[in-house]
């Protein structure tokens, strides 16, 4: 039974080893852990097999006591900081409570930017209306000036979507996270809340542009206009609900479209456009 | 205060402990000492067993295997699906300019080596890398360098767009992080294979093959964290500059260990830190599971909507998540139907942490959150989001199934492979567990990817899982 020269160190390492003779020990209660053998990626077990099983297996009985007093010094950090973390991430998803009012700040501290999580899901109601976004353009082009319908971007998303086993995140995410990060950072009377608030407008005029750009209106987009047409879906058949699904509009206002909203390509070809114009070629539009 | 070796039942395992250890003053009591203590200190005893547990070894090794395969699968299959609109994700014809994303990281402190240049070629270059590491880190390939790159490469894509991420990416961005932390390469990886074909050189007395790449990896990558740290480009956060120069230098420490006193105490220090930082991860990432579900279910209750059985209509007829319409009218046409599965699924999501103390309800819950999450995947068109949820539900799977499932999986893979012109059955043989099965530790570990084709329990009988 006892196979190893050292008897191995642990027993549950021991049991968890079940080699042919000792599989009649198969109904003792054996942690799930590893042959010694296999242990990490770098082990590099050198000398016999029963050597290596003694050095990775050990644990804290193989070590002398200032190596112990190590490991459990490690042991503490290790467990604190994992509390800690469990704590934190707790506080960070939970309602605001008692904790979070007093040191609000230090939960941040921790979470942000990279432990920052909202498992919000549908909760608490799931969204209840389509939300969406309309855009259309002031264009200047051989017969002057005019101005487009409005072009659904939403439903464009949504074709692209109906379908697909794998839809594409610029399909799914792009137009709708893109428009929630606006509204959330502008008021009622469409003003930027500070430096996110820049950002999104930045962002929704570049996501228009490059719809807009994928296909030719005659000319050059000069300025556009963006809105959102909030529809709440019908309620239930079985629901005696009454509620109107008429579309609820947001306007925004008139853009004047710079060389900053315009998606890469297109700013390379009108800048090329525009050399070529200094130089006296004509171009055929 | 030394910890006495835990007394059980094989007195002699446990006394040979202490004289064995090379060097070190015998740290085993003396027979009659520790029966005495068997017998009045039970409490102490639980105690040191506890800690020469988790310090002795890594739990959960096929859990966080699956783990992390799961995660590097998500992101690697993520990755090539959204090949063709990368540059509009998170390259240079993002909507999200890269001057947006300078002017938003700035202030947030987030980390993304895309953010120190805006070329195409080192987004291209980044882009290829995060392809790679992902494959390597599903195939357990030198996982602990893979591990690093791979979170290296989500935070990077993920913190370049952060508008374009949804809970999906949420969830793998946490993982990423976790899973380095983790020993998790200990099965079912190209590196459990290497381990165990070194076992087997030692056991037949040879000396062991000089390790070229992860040298040679330690040592590329070693300049790239100094410049980067140099010229500031780890983000804002103290923490993740610790954690990458701790893991190179502990590289190194490791190698010099194996060097230089493969059986000394320093080594075996070694394997208990990694073994404590790796249990102390995987309570994490249950924790994380666990707050996953219960935010999820506990802000449900509050909704209206969930209240009244109604929820799950809703969803069904937004514009964004009905990528199959016709069935998406079909499951919100039947009132029950709906009632049904909208209070199921706040029960299971409440109840879920709850379960983790029964086996058997926990496995029933489990699979109905599996079939939950393959329900939404399909209907809602959220595949990604879903296979990164099975993939962290996975981390709660029971030892034994996990093993069957990787005793298929071998089985499944040989009869492919012999059925290929020209690759005999004998291949198979030496990376099976078809050695000798007395031979040594490296038996029937040597198939990392599911040994023998019978499931081994691990001595344990319906298998040892995590909890319960």
């Amino acid at each position: 039974m006892d196979s190893d020269h050292d008897g191995g160190v642990a027993e549950g390492k021991k049991e968890a080893w079940p080699q042919a003779r000792s599989r009649q020990e198969a109904g003792q209660d054996a942690p799930a852990a590893i042959p010694a053998s296999v242990q990490g990626p770098a082990a590099e077990p050198s000398g016999t097999e029963t050597e290596t099983e003694t050095v990775t297996g050990r644990g804290m009985a193989g070590l002398s006591l200032p190596y112990q007093v190590v490991a459990a010094l490690a042991l503490s950090v290790i467990g604190l900081l994992a509390c800690a973390q469990v704590a934190m991430v707790f506080l960070h998803v939970s309602p605001s409570n008692t904790l979070t009012k007093q040191h609000g700040e230090a939960v941040d501290d921790w979470v942000y930017p990279e432990f920052e999580q909202n498992w919000k899901l549908f909760a608490p109601n799931p969204l209840q209306q389509n939300i969406a976004v309309h855009v259309r353009a002031e264009v200047v082009g051989a017969e002057g000036r005019r101005t487009t319908g409005w072009t659904n971007l939403t439903h464009e998303d949504g074709t692209a979507i109906r379908g697909s086993l794998f839809p594409s995140h610029v399909h799914q995410n792009e137009l709708r996270r893109g428009w929630d990060f606006y509204v959330n950072s502008h008021d009622s009377e469409n003003r930027s809340n500070g430096l996110r608030g820049d950002l999104s407008e930045r962002y929704i005029r570049r996501i228009a542009m490059l719809r807009l750009s994928e296909r030719d209106h005659g000319g050059t987009i000069e300025r556009i206009q963006l809105r959102s047409a909030t529809s709440s879906i019908a309620p239930p058949p079985w629901s005696d609900e009454k509620i109107s699904t008429r579309p609820a509009y947001r306007v925004l206002p008139w853009w004047t479209v710079d060389e900053d909203d315009l998606p890469a390509r297109e700013a390379e070809r009108d800048a090329a456009q525009d050399r070529d114009a200094a130089h006296g070629v004509e171009e055929n539009r | 205060m030394t910890i006495p070796p835990p007394t059980g039942s094989q007195p002699t395992g446990s006394q040979s402990t202490g004289s064995q250890s090379a060097g070190s003053p015998p740290v085993g009591a003396p027979r009659s000492r520790s029966g005495a203590r068997s017998r009045s200190g039970g409490l102490g005893n639980g105690l040191a067993h506890a800690l020469q547990r988790i310090t002795a070894s890594a739990l959960g090794p096929y859990q966080s295997a699956v783990v992390r395969i799961g995660f590097a699968a998500t992101y690697l299959f993520f990755l090539l699906r959204e090949l063709p609109h990368r540059h509009e994700l998170y390259g240079p014809d993002s909507p999200w300019h890269w001057d947006l994303a300078r002017r938003l990281t700035d202030g947030n402190e987030a980390f993304s080596v895309l953010l120190w240049t805006d070329s195409t070629l080192w987004f291209e270059a980044v882009y290829a890398l995060s392809l790679l590491s992902a494959a390597a880190l599903l195939l357990g390939w030198r996982t602990r360098t893979m591990s690093v790159l791979f979170m290296v490469g989500v935070l990077s894509l993920q913190n370049r767009s952060i508008f374009m991420g949804d809970g999906g990416d949420n969830v793998i961005h946490l993982m990423a992080i976790y899973l380095v932390l983790t020993r998790c390469a200990q099965v079912w990886s190209l590196d459990a294979r290497r381990a165990a074909r070194k076992a087997e050189r030692a056991a037949a007395g040879l000396a062991p093959l000089r390790d070229v790449v992860g040298p040679v990896l330690w040592a590329v990558l070693g300049p790239v964290l100094m410049g980067a740290t140099l010229m500031d480009g780890l983000g804002g956060t103290w923490w993740l500059t610790a954690l990458l120069w701790t893991l190179w230098l502990s590289a190194a420490a490791w190698w010099a260990a194996n060097r230089y006193a493969p059986h000394g105490e320093p080594r075996t220090l070694l394997d208990v830190l990694a073994n404590l930082a790796h249990n102390a991860t995987l309570v994490v990432i249950m924790a994380e599971v666990c707050l996953i579900y219960a935010t999820a279910g506990w802000y449900k209750i509050q909704g209206s909507r969930w209240q009244d059985g109604t929820a799950l209509y809703y969803p069904l007829k937004l514009d964004y998540f009905t990528p199959w319409p016709a069935l998406s009218d079909f499951l919100a046409a039947n009132g029950l139907m709906v009632m049904v599965l909208t209070y199921g699924t706040v029960a299971v999501q409440v109840a879920f942490p709850f379960t983790l103390f029964n086996r058997r309800i926990k496995n029933v819950l489990l699979v109905a959150m599996i079939c939950e999450h393959v329900g939404i995947a399909v209907v809602l068109g959220l595949p990604f989001f879903s296979m990164a949820m099975i993939a962290a539900d996975a981390v709660f799977l029971p030892t034994a199934f996990l093993v069957w499932l990787g005793g298929r999986a071998t089985l499944g893979r040989r009869r492919l492979l012999s059925r290929l012109p020209g690759r005999s059955r004998a291949d198979d043989g030496t990376d099976g567990a078809d050695g000798p099965p007395e031979s040594r530790g490296a038996g029937p570990a040597k198939g990392g990817h599911g040994g023998p084709e019978e499931p081994r329990l691990h001595g344990g009988g319906g298998g040892h899982t995590l909890v319960g």
